[in-house]
């Protein structure tokens, strides 16, 4: 579904990014994972074609088949609207403070499949209740509710639209545990009903021993070691990645 | 609500009200000089001791000034200001004469300075780097580094002594019809000098506003997920105006300040001028009637934007700052 293959980044001049390559198969949940500054983020950012000024993408990322890093605006807004959802980490910051969640949410889901106001409250209202959130906080703001209650209408959102691909930018990292237990265990829903293509980033080797089928390990801007789960952990083929193991509690 | 959260603003307008008066009063009657000669308004020089004793007497001069400010303030919130020394008309006459004249100027000079401003800082914060962008921050250091009498000076002698097509003071002509036509003659160069030396800082304030809330992650996760381009413009101006009209709130005290010294210059019959010249004539009751016009309309200004911050902020309708 993803082919990354020597993808390079600069910011003025520095390369934060650099050749890295790796794959995301569809139907598969794959983890990037790597410590802070290791260029995850950034990998995601250049895959969006949302990298901050000053900042410049190179190489390829094919994305059912087309390079996602020369594609126009209009394309990657379509790609952007129809086929990949994204989670970001901050869920407190991610929706427009001054606007109200039913607006939001609509312009997030519904509004992006050309659903009616009428046809998504229905749909919205039963993901809502699957999540144990009551349709009231619909006509709230965002500042009136949880991080976790954000987060989980972002996890609705993605239900909702059902994208070929959702892209999890450290979604866990800042909830409590139990949270980050119950947004785990939505993913693999996610991923088994829905069949849902997901590239979840993280920094956290037990989100990813407990979601993630493929995994891909980051370090200063490098892929060093791409693989399955189970036989990255079984053996891992890169020093990284062993001091990341072997850092577990 | 909204009701409870109106009265407290009326409140606290009435107690700014209350200290603006209290401290004009006390400031003016620490300036030098005799009160009974300045209350005399006319030739000093004519006035004995014994006239000046009776003056003082009368109008309760000799009085501690706490008393004489009580006295003052007892009248006024029954609506009598009292009559001017100078003219030996009542103050609140000469104010309602002068009011419409001053509303005029401001309400013209407020909405082109907020339309244009708008316009100039949308188009310009909206599109980070570009001429517009770099364009704005040059002209708004320009324009608000021009004295607004200097430049009313330039468009005198340009506009009046050279080509001859703008009146260079009053309110109309001597002798005229005192139509719309005529009116606005008059108000173009007063009016303009004001947009100019402030439409541009509005400006430069609302663009910086919108390159700062384009840059939140709200902005970032909508730009992610395919958000029509529309769509968050909507949401980042919304919120852009929130600190701006803050902005605007802050400067209406100063705006009102930069007035007094363009109605002066351009003899605009507004209250601004006619402060000045109550103030070279020390005609007491008039200055204490102006400050308090003055601060009745830079109250109700600030009552009026803090109520359409109310509209477009929900954090302050929800308290959500209090918490």
């Amino acid at each position: 579904m993803l082919n990354v293959d020597r993808l390079t980044i600069e910011i003025d001049g520095k390369c934060v990014v650099e050749e890295s390559a790796f794959s995301v198969r569809p139907g598969k949940i794959t983890s990037i994972i790597g410590e802070s500054g290791s260029g995850k983020s950034m990998t995601i950012a250049a895959l969006l074609t949302i990298l901050p000024l000053g900042a410049k993408a190179t190489g390829h990322a094919l994305f059912n088949g087309r390079n996602l890093l020369d594609a126009s605006k209009k394309e990657m807004d379509a790609i952007r609207k129809t086929h990949i959802f994204t989670i970001f980490q901050d869920a407190a910051n991610s929706f427009n403070p001054s606007v109200k969640m039913e607006r939001q949410l609509y312009t997030f889901s519904g509004g992006r499949r050309g659903d009616t106001v009428q046809q998504f409250r229905t749909k919205m209202t039963g993901l809502l209740d699957e999540l144990e959130l009551s349709v009231d906080i619909l006509k709230q703001y965002p500042f009136e509710l949880s991080g976790g209650m954000l987060q989980r209408c972002m996890i609705a959102c993605a239900l909702y639209v059902a994208p070929d691909l959702l892209i999890a930018d450290e979604p866990t990292s800042s909830l409590d545990r139990v949270l980050q237990k119950e947004f785990i265990e939505l993913l693999k829903r996610l991923n088994e009903e829905q069949g849902t293509t997901i590239l979840l980033i993280t920094h956290d080797l037990d989100v990813v021993v407990e979601v993630a089928h493929e995994m891909v390990v980051m370090q200063a801007g490098k892929v060093v070691e791409t693989g399955s789960v189970a036989t990255i952990f079984k053996q891992p083929g890169h020093p990284y990645t062993k001091r990341l193991l072997d850092s577990r509690f | 609500m909204i009701s409870k959260w109106i009265g407290k603003r009326v409140v606290m307008g009435i107690i700014v009200l209350f200290i603006v008066s209290f401290l004009s009063f006390f400031i003016m009657h620490a300036a030098p000089g005799d009160p009974a000669t300045a209350f005399y308004g006319g030739n000093a020089q004519t006035l004995n001791a014994a006239e000046k004793e009776r003056i003082s007497r009368v109008f309760s001069l000799d009085r501690p000034v706490i008393v004489q400010y009580g006295a003052w303030l007892w009248e006024t919130v029954q609506g009598n200001f009292g009559y001017s020394s100078k003219e030996g008309r009542p103050v609140s006459v000469i104010l309602f004469e002068r009011l419409p004249n001053t509303l005029l100027l401001f309400s013209v000079t407020m909405f082109f300075i907020i339309v244009g401003s708008i316009w100039l800082g949308t188009v310009a914060g909206m599109k980070a780097g570009s001429m517009w962008d770099k364009g704005l921050s040059t002209i708004s250091i320009a324009s608000s580094s021009i004295p607004p009498f200097w430049l009313g000076i330039l468009f005198i002698s340009f506009f009046s002594v050279k080509l001859g097509i703008l009146p260079s003071s009053g309110t109309e002509d001597v002798g005229g019809d005192g139509g719309l036509m005529d009116k606005i003659r008059h108000l173009i160069m007063p009016a303009a000098v004001i947009i100019l030396t402030h439409v541009g800082i509005y400006a430069r304030f609302l663009q910086e506003s919108i390159k700062t809330e384009s840059n939140k992650y709200y902005v970032l996760v909508a730009r992610a997920n395919g958000v029509a381009k529309r769509e968050i413009q909507k949401g980042i101006l919304r919120n852009a105006s929130i600190p701006y009209l803050n902005y605007i709130g802050m400067t209406i005290p100063s705006f009102f300040g930069g007035a007094v010294i363009v109605e002066s210059l351009f003899s605009w019959a507004g209250l601004g001028q006619l402060m000045v010249k109550a103030v070279m004539t020390k005609d007491f009751p008039l200055i204490m009637g102006g400050i308090l016009s003055i601060g009745l309309l830079v109250v109700s200004s600030l009552l009026i934007i803090d109520l359409v911050m109310y509209g477009v902020d929900p954090k302050l309708r929800k308290g959500a700052y209090s918490k």
